[in-house]
């Protein structure tokens, strides 16, 4: 069996796996769905974008799939690789003749995988329930979000797990975070009504550059909402935490003593 | 070069002059042993003698200060792939999946490795066949570590580490797990095994060694740990009235104590201390209660070795 095959046979593995696990299933494939139809159901009609009025339905399913991507890249992934580290098993894996590039393939292909089936069934509940219009330039600029967005989340989580000792704080570290900058991001609250220091402090994260670009891509007639500076501060705090996790990543459990 | 081949296979595991140093403190002071191809080597000790420092140095998880180690000739600080592909493990915390299937577990693994075993026969041979299909979730304690070794043989390894199989086991998991380890020494299999249970490992290992405080204390066969160590018979019987235990001292040229009602005495040559013994209670019309000579068993050889007198061990009993 060739290293390639081996990856994608652990992929298959790891896909299979979070399918038949139903906390990782209804935290990341279910809750963000309520999330959009609790959303719409409390903000209806329209909220103002770029000094415009635009439909809030619209506004809201570009920000839940950009927490979407968020919570699966970032706070699922820690969750999963933390409890696999505690369990002793990715120490188990270490001491096989699997690479290990092999494992954390198959770890962020996986999410991947799910980011796409989810964001997909998010976007077709915009598509069918909410009038939301799927152009070429909306794709685009979908396409491209997530795929960042994948990268920067999934570098950052693999960083974070040299500090999260257990999956307990995993547990509790990686929803947290994701909701905080959910909200410093504008994803939960139309930017138009955030106060302007919290808007600008959420700018320092990479979640507000992607919920930013998706809403124009979803909201802007004939954009992709790609700009330089947003797709370059995702993939700057993703190349941070790719060397942060290539240079410390530990296959070994965390002793409670050992930060 | 011949003659370092040729040990490559006698000696599957060489050891000498091991030291290891955490921070300040040396946990391993020079050890040296080696395992030969197809014994079972029992690895015994208390916790913190420095087992699970030296299972983890010979598997590849530590590097180690100085001395020198060989695993199927090579280094297991520099384990390649190669190498990996020959041992097999089995971690003493290690939790596989519970979402998955016996099956499938082994299954993922047997990838892992170029010379995989057949799935369903390494299953069968850890008597999981009945519950190939069930999730991980649902075994038993017992199941779930015999899985554990079933994913240490997938890769058909030429020695197996076994880091204390049977702890936290009840006694019925625990004869079924030495069933199935047996099984593997009748195969010809390698297994380097860690155990703090003295009759494990008197039960499986051909030969033990025994670890105190990152030294080896002792090493050989059950019977020769037994032996050389010296150890003497303990007799004993209960005290009557007005026993004098210098007189008795005196009758059998041996150390005598009474302790809550008890007389004990040890000795190398109990034939003769008993007919001394018998002779001076019928001298003086004493009658000899409860009279015993234990052998001492190789629990009482590790518990001693491993720092307790076996004078104070037995007191703890009723």
């Amino acid at each position: 069996m060739s290293d390639l095959s081996l990856a994608f046979a652990q992929t298959r593995y790891a896909v299979r796996g979070f399918l038949r696990d139903p906390t990782a299933l209804g935290f990341t494939a279910f809750f963000p769905i309520l999330l959009l139809l609790l959303f719409n159901a409390i903000f209806k009609g329209s909220t103002n974008f770029n000094g415009g009025h635009v439909p809030a339905p619209s506004y809201y399913t570009a920000s839940i799939i950009s927490y979407e991507i968020m919570l699966v890249s970032f706070a699922s992934l820690l969750v999963r690789v933390t409890t696999n580290r505690e369990r002793g098993l990715l120490k188990r894996f270490r001491g096989t003749p699997m690479p290990s590039w092999v494992y954390l393939f198959s770890e962020i292909a996986r999410t991947f995988i799910v980011v796409v089936a989810t964001v997909a069934v998010l976007v077709a509940v915009g598509a069918i329930f909410y009038h939301v219009h799927l152009a070429a330039h909306l794709i685009v600029g979908l396409i491209t979000y997530t795929v960042a967005g994948v990268f920067c989340f999934s570098a950052l989580a693999l960083a974070l797990t040299r500090v999260t000792a257990t999956a307990d704080a995993a547990s509790a570290v990686g929803p947290l975070a994701a909701t905080i900058l959910a909200f410093l991001s504008g994803v939960f609250i139309p930017v138009a009504i955030m106060p302007s220091w919290m808007l600008n402090l959420g700018k320092v994260f990479p979640l507000e550059h992607m919920a930013r670009g998706l809403q124009t891509a979803f909201l802007v007639p004939g954009s992709t909402g790609v700009t330089g500076t947003d797709l370059g501060v995702i993939a700057l705090w993703g190349v941070v935490g790719l060397v942060v996790a290539v240079r410390n990543f530990r296959w070994e459990p965390l002793a409670s003593g050992e930060r | 070069m011949s003659t370092s081949n040729v040990k490559v296979v006698d000696r599957v595991v060489s050891v000498e002059d091991l030291r290891k140093s955490y921070g300040d403190r040396e946990r391993l002071h020079g050890i040296s042993f080696e395992v030969r191809a197809g014994e079972i080597l029992g690895f015994l000790g208390t916790n913190g003698a420095g087992k699970t420092t030296t299972i983890e140095i010979l598997e590849g998880y530590r590097p180690y200060n100085s001395g020198s180690v060989s695993v199927l000739g090579v280094d297991p600080a520099h384990a390649t792939r190669a190498w990996r592909n020959r041992i097999g493990l089995v971690l003493q915390e290690c939790e596989l999946d519970p979402v998955y299937t016996v099956a499938e577990t082994v299954t993922i693994f047997s990838r892992y490795f170029k010379r995989a075993t057949d799935v369903a026969a390494t299953i069968e041979a850890v008597g999981l066949s009945s519950k190939a299909n069930d999730r991980v979730g649902q075994l038993s304690g017992g199941q779930k570590r015999r899985l554990d070794v079933a994913v240490g043989l997938v890769g058909d390894p030429e020695i197996l580490f076994l880091d204390e199989p049977t702890t936290g086991l009840d006694p019925i998991a625990r004869r079924e797990m030495w069933t199935m380890i047996e099984g593997l020494r009748d195969a010809g299999k390698t297994i380097f095994l860690t155990t703090h249970y003295m009759d494990e490992a008197e039960h499986l290992a051909d030969r033990i060694i025994i670890l105190r405080d990152g030294e080896i204390a002792a090493q050989g066969t059950a019977e020769e740990l037994s032996a050389t160590l010296g150890h003497q018979t303990a007799v004993t019987f209960d005290a009557v009235a007005d026993l004098d235990p210098e007189d008795l001292r005196i009758a059998l040229d041996r150390h005598v104590t009474v302790r809550d009602g008890v007389v004990h005495f040890e000795t190398s040559d109990v034939q003769r201390d008993l007919e001394a013994l018998l002779g001076w209670a019928r001298e003086r019309h004493v009658t000899l209660g409860n009279l015993q000579a234990v052998q001492p068993s190789l629990d009482d050889v590790f518990v001693q070795l491993a720092g307790e007198s076996v004078r104070d061990a037995r007191e703890v009993g009723p």
